[in-house]
């Protein structure tokens, strides 16, 4: 059986046994992920979702230094375009 | 601009979004690059789906030019999101802004395809935006059915 990748905020209020709109607090104040698909219109990612019923939700912390030689070049193997040549007008 | 903590803060902070939607990929690094002083990141996160191995990825690259001695600028951006079941990808880049402003008097675009590796537009006009707002607007598509409304941007060069 294939899992659901997204839940709604109802769905999630009956398994945690609370009111939608408590699950709406949760999302305002950031202790539930959530992504927001149109205007006011909520999911939970549901593996995300699980990771908050089993408390492994992850807090921010500061990301690690590291030193390294070379700078990368971030346009990959993007081809860069160039703007094509004004027409010309005779007069 | 931003110091060298607050960098490392804010790659932690992107990073630990992805990781509670689920997302798995290794810790990222701020990177400090020898040969110019400047500081990035590149990393990708495998969000979760339905379709494994492979449901949707996402690129996240910055790269921040040193500005004094303990100040950065965003000098270059590119994120990618690719939805492997839905075939589509996304994308906001800021890089080479010296020729996009040569050729275009722009310094980002954007790519959009309906039909991943079938782009009806190699790179779109875009506005730039910061991490979080293509992290948002790259969830708002996830898993969604329904075009991603390529249309409606403007191209550059097809």
């Amino acid at each position: 059986m294939q899992t659901k990748l997204f839940l709604t905020p109802a769905e999630v209020a009956t398994e945690l046994a609370v009111s939608p709109a408590t699950v709406l607090r949760l999302i305002h104040r950031g202790d539930l992920p959530a992504i927001l698909v149109s205007e006011r219109i909520y999911r939970i990612p549901s593996a995300g979702f699980e990771l908050y019923k089993a408390g492994k939700l992850r807090v921010a912390a500061p990301a690690p230094v590291r030193d390294v030689e070379q700078q990368p070049d971030l346009r990959g193997d993007e081809r860069l375009p160039v703007a094509p040549a004004p027409a010309r007008t005779s007069r | 601009m931003a110091t060298l903590r607050e960098l490392q803060v804010h790659l932690g902070t992107l990073a630990t979004i992805l990781w509670n939607y689920g997302a798995s990929f290794p810790d990222p690094t701020l990177d400090r690059y020898a040969d110019t002083g400047n500081l990035g990141f590149v990393f990708t996160a495998e969000l979760p789906g339905s379709q494994q191995p492979r449901a949707a990825t996402v690129r996240m690259a910055e790269l921040w030019q040193r500005d004094g001695r303990d100040a950065y600028r965003r000098r270059e951006y590119a994120y990618d999101f690719v939805e492997h079941p839905l075939a589509r990808r996304r994308a906001f880049h800021g890089h080479d802004p010296d020729h996009f402003a040569r050729e275009f008097r722009v310094l980002v675009h954007e790519h959009c395809e309906e039909a991943l590796g079938r782009p009806t537009c190699q790179h779109y006009y875009g506005l730039p935006v910061d991490a979080h707002e293509a992290i948002r607007r790259f969830a708002s598509v996830w898993g969604q059915p329904g075009p991603l409304r390529c249309a409606d941007l403007q191209c550059m060069s097809s």
